[in-house]
């Protein structure tokens, strides 16, 4: 008798322990970085993809209500996936969508873009990949929406998926 | 290109090779006269070839930097030197695993091949046992976690490995402690194994007693170089900080220490038959959770990995599905144990073994509660906390003086029982000469308390037990006597060294000079050197005694640039009383250098003892096999 | 002799729940004295009064915040809402960086001055201590 009660009692404790383990993993903020500190997007000069012409994202990021810096590059595979996403909200008039390419080479990013479209309003350089260091990135592909003020409100860090796809235009259709 | 294809591959096979050695394991299990059973061997060989095949293609993909593969990508770039293009193989999540698989595979083809003269029913459970955990292993290697992912077009070069774990003692550091950790995956199987056919018993012991010691030793060797390694890498001249990642190395060593002094009663007495099980359970389980709470990153401390709370969910399931089928095995075969009226007896080998494996029990469970108590508390009240050192000194230490004294005597008795102790005379004089020495210590040195007083003279008296053994030269019991030796050495030195430690932190330009007790330290001069894949800053220090004995120490900043890191390379001076150990630190773009310098006493003698303790394991493997 | 065994088994009972319940209980005991707190600096703001505790501040280093002179690093760390003044004499971990995540531990002296005595790092550059993020994602 003494036995069987123990016998529950072990079980429970590590079905308890299982499930604060569980919840433990799920508390989203222990993980996602999203407003990781820098709050303002910073004031980057880098050179345009196309004319190599020096290029600061203050003179590019005007006249829309949403802005959606996507860092990308050629050789990365889930960047395929998430383009279709890309020229989906690009159809949308309140947002411009800014590239910034990552560590590739400029023959293949070209490829790359004839293969499966330009969603891009301008697309950036950053060869050694400081820039997205400096912005806070944790690798490719990764985005970000800024609004209006320039202010990060959210950080996608991996490929835009159906999911994500659909927060995003929550954000900008919400607010609208 | 190639390679990853037949990595690829190579893993897809080893899960079929697993799945149909699973099933058709089940299927015969009734069988005596099998064809499968006859040829089992050939097929756990087959699997193993597969892994290794997996494994060397992902070595040469490193080797040959060849981008095209994500793993190599994220963390190689071709200036690295060769020897950190090979360890980076598994200085990263997806390789470490592969390196982890590897092992599992070899440990279940070694297992069945030297197993010979145990039941066959009871050797096929234990390969379906470790079927189970490895076909675990190999789904999460190839639907979260795979190191053959293919990235076209290729990039021209990667990301680099962090240059902190750019380290000799870091690359061999993961494989020693795999072979430690995954090693108690035998003993694991095993002992459900022979539970379920009813077979634990004196004669189960004698033939898993040798993997005990073979995970033991390895573990311990692991330990000790993450141990040495954080000593002279992290720069803080500490080698133990109680952070959580350290913890959980330390957790199934412990339960692995009882197992390995369990065993031996289990042996010679044929008692505590549920106990070592538990053990080798709780052994097992503990190097999965560890796993676990540091893949995930659900902990936090300062050596964690890149999270992926998806990982975490795998292994977390994997983890409580191993513990649940454990406890369901137990609780439905707990009746199978032989049962026994055997006396215990105060005086006697037994007894004191078993004391000292409750005060194991009770370190561990100090230890578990200290590190995931903040999980609990932060899931249930949302609050943040964090379980510093003084929370396991103060529960350990008062513990570790009983503990010490038990340890002394106990292998001193004999088993069964004592009637009175043999030259009691000795063991008494000794006694008193230990506590002499440690009333000097507390008479000369104000800083030392009363606890940590009596902790000294207990260890001394475990250091003079043991001195007197191996006097005595009794040659059969040569390993206990070493590890035993090393124990109180480890702790002596321990204690002497956070006794007699002394340090100055400071920031200083050159030509600026500080005093430490009688001594000056001046730094002279700063010097700029490039080396292939990182630039070099060594500061030049002179360290003069008032006799003007010299002494020049030279500590680096070494700046990285891919990733962009920098690091700081201790400059350590070794000699057998003491460790000098100079630190240096760069603020900002400033001329201040942040500087640290500490006096470590017996520093060295850590690292001893702790090799001591794991060559009386190495003893004791050889001897097994030589009979 | 049947007697006195069963004796002896009670007296082995009693004294091994007798410790267990000790053991229980300082086990408790010390948990609660020697737990550290991790507070952001709106935390700290927001305490009635300084704690004499040890407790651990999370948050970024501000920018052109750290001075240094030969025996102490002056530093602000912020959780961009509030700040707080924080003093160091000792080793500083590589990581440690203006614009970079930071876990100080020590004491507080007032409600806008912090003397640490240990300063934390992390091996990895692009991680962040999950408390720092946790407070800095707060807001």
């Amino acid at each position: 008798m003494k036995n069987k009660y123990l016998k529950i009692f072990i079980i429970i404790f590590f079905v308890f322990s299982f499930f604060i383990f569980y919840y433990g993993l799920k508390q989203k903020h222990l993980y996602t970085t999203e407003n990781s500190g820098i709050q303002k997007f910073p004031n980057l000069i880098l050179h345009d993809f196309f004319t190599n012409k020096k290029t600061s994202f203050e003179d590019i990021l005007i006249d829309s209500n949403y802005y959606l810096v996507n860092i990308w590059s050629s050789w990365c595979l889930p960047c395929r996936d998430e383009h279709i996403y890309l020229k989906e909200i690009k159809k949308s008039s309140s947002v411009k969508i800014i590239g910034i390419n990552y560590k590739d080479k400029k023959n293949n990013a070209v490829k790359f873009l004839d293969e499966f479209g330009n969603p891009y309003a301008y697309i950036l350089n950053d060869k050694d990949g400081t820039a997205s260091i400096e912005i806070g990135a944790y690798g490719v592909p990764e985005s970000f929406i800024l609004n209006k003020q320039k202010e990060i409100v959210k950080k996608i860090i991996g490929p835009i998926d159906q999911k994500k796809f659909k927060k995003v235009l929550k954000i900008i259709k919400n607010e609208n | 290109m190639i390679l990853n294809y037949i990595g690829n591959f190579a893993l897809f096979f080893c899960l079929i090779l697993s799945s149909i050695i699973f099933f058709t394991s089940i299927l015969v299990l009734n069988n005596k006269n099998s064809f499968f059973k006859r040829n089992l061997n050939e097929l756990l060989f087959f699997k193993f070839f597969f892994t290794l095949l997996s494994f060397f293609s992902l070595v040469i993909l490193f080797i040959n930097s060849e981008f095209s593969n994500e793993t190599v990508l994220n963390n190689s770039h071709i200036s690295k030197p060769l020897f950190y293009k090979i360890s980076g193989t598994w200085g990263n999540h997806e390789g470490s695993l592969l390196l982890w698989l590897l092992i599992l595979t070899f440990c279940a083809f070694f297992y069945f091949l030297k197993s010979k003269n145990r039941p066959s029913d009871e050797r096929l459970l234990t390969i379906i046992f470790q079927e189970l955990i490895i076909m675990g292993f190999l789904f999460f290697l190839l639907k979260a976690s795979n190191p053959f992912n293919i990235i076209f077009p290729v990039p021209d070069e990667g990301m680099g490995l962090n240059p902190i774990l750019q380290d000799p003692l870091l690359a061999i550091h993961p494989p020693i402690l795999y072979l430690g950790y995954v090693s108690t995956s035998i003993v694991f199987s095993s002992s459900l194994a022979a539970l379920m056919k009813g077979n634990i018993n004196n004669l189960w012991a004698k033939d898993i007693k040798s993997w005990v010691y073979i995970s033991w030793t390895f573990l311990t060797l692991g330990i000790l170089l993450g141990s040495i390694w954080a000593y002279y890498e992290l720069g803080w001249g500490g080698f133990w900080f109680w952070d959580p990642v350290e913890n959980i190395s330390l957790m199934p060593w412990l339960s692995l220490t009882a197992l390995v002094h369990c065993i031996l009663v289990l042996e010679k007495r044929s008692i505590l038959h549920s106990w070592t099980v538990i053990l080798s359970i709780i052994t097992f389980t503990l190097g999965i959770c560890g796993t676990f709470l540091v893949r995930s990153g659900i902990l936090n401390s300062i050596h964690t990995f890149a999270n992926d709370p998806e990982r975490g969910l795998y292994i977390l399931f994997f983890l409580f599905f191993l513990i649940f089928l454990s406890i369901l095995i137990f609780f439905i075969y707990e009746d199978k144990f032989e049962t026994n009226n055997k006396n215990l007896n105060f005086y006697s080998k037994d007894f004191s073994i078993i004391l000292n494996n409750w005060f194991v029990m009770y370190f561990l469970s100090v230890i578990l509660i200290g590190t995931i108590y903040p999980i609990f508390l932060e899931v249930l009240s949302n609050e943040k906390i964090s379980v510093g050192p003084p929370f396991f000194n103060k529960l350990i230490i008062p513990f570790l003086i009983p503990f010490l004294i038990f340890m002394s005597i106990g292998p001193n008795l004999k088993w069964i029982k004592n009637n009175k102790l043999s030259n009691k005379l000795n063991l008494i004089f000794l006694f008193i000469l230990s506590i002499v020495i440690a009333i000097f210590v507390f008479k000369f040195y104000s800083n030392v308390t009363l606890n940590i007083t009596i902790l000294l003279a207990v260890s001394f008296y475990l250091f003079f037990i043991t001195i007197k053994d191996f006097a005595k030269r009794n040659y059969k019991n040569y390993s206990q006597m070493i590890s035993h030796f090393g124990f109180s050495l480890l702790v002596l030195s321990i204690l002497l060294n956070s006794i007699f430690s002394n340090e100055v932190t400071s920031n200083m330009r050159v030509g600026d000079e500080i005093k430490f007790f009688d001594k000056s330290i001046k730094l002279q001069r700063l010097e700029n050197t490039k080396e292939a894949n990182f630039l070099k800053l060594i500061a030049h220090f002179k360290i003069e005694d008032k006799d003007k004995i010299e002494l020049l120490l030279k500590p680096e900043i070494r700046i990285y640039d891919k990733p962009e890191t920098i690091t700081s390379e201790a400059a350590i001076k070794t000699d057998i009383f003491r460790d000098r150990f100079l630190v240096v630190n760069l603020v900002k773009e400033n001329d201040y250098l942040n500087v640290r310098y500490q006096e470590k006493p017996f520093m060295i003698w850590i690292w001893i003892s702790a090799i001591l303790i794991s060559l009386g394991g190495i003893i004791n493997i050889l001897k097994k096999n030589e009979k | 002799m049947y007697n006195k065994k069963v004796k002896l088994r009670a007296l082995f009972l009693f004294l091994s729940i007798l410790s267990a319940i000790l053991i229980i209980f300082l086990v408790l005991k010390s948990l609660e004295e020697n737990v550290v707190y991790f507070l952001s600096p709106t935390d700290i703001k927001n305490l009635n009064e300084a704690t004499a505790e040890k407790i651990r501040v999370g948050g970024m280093v501000k920018d052109q915040s750290i001075k240094i002179n030969s025996d102490k690093i002056n530093f602000i760390i912020t959780d961009f809402k509030n700040e707080i003044n924080v003093v160091y004499s000792g080793i500083i971990p590589n990581l440690f960086q203006e614009n970079k995540g930071v876990v100080a531990e020590g004491v507080l002296k007032d409600k806008s001055f912090f003397e640490a005595e240990k300063i934390l790092a992390k091996h990895d550059e692009n991680y962040m201590p999950p408390e720092v993020k946790a407070s800095l994602g707060e807001n």
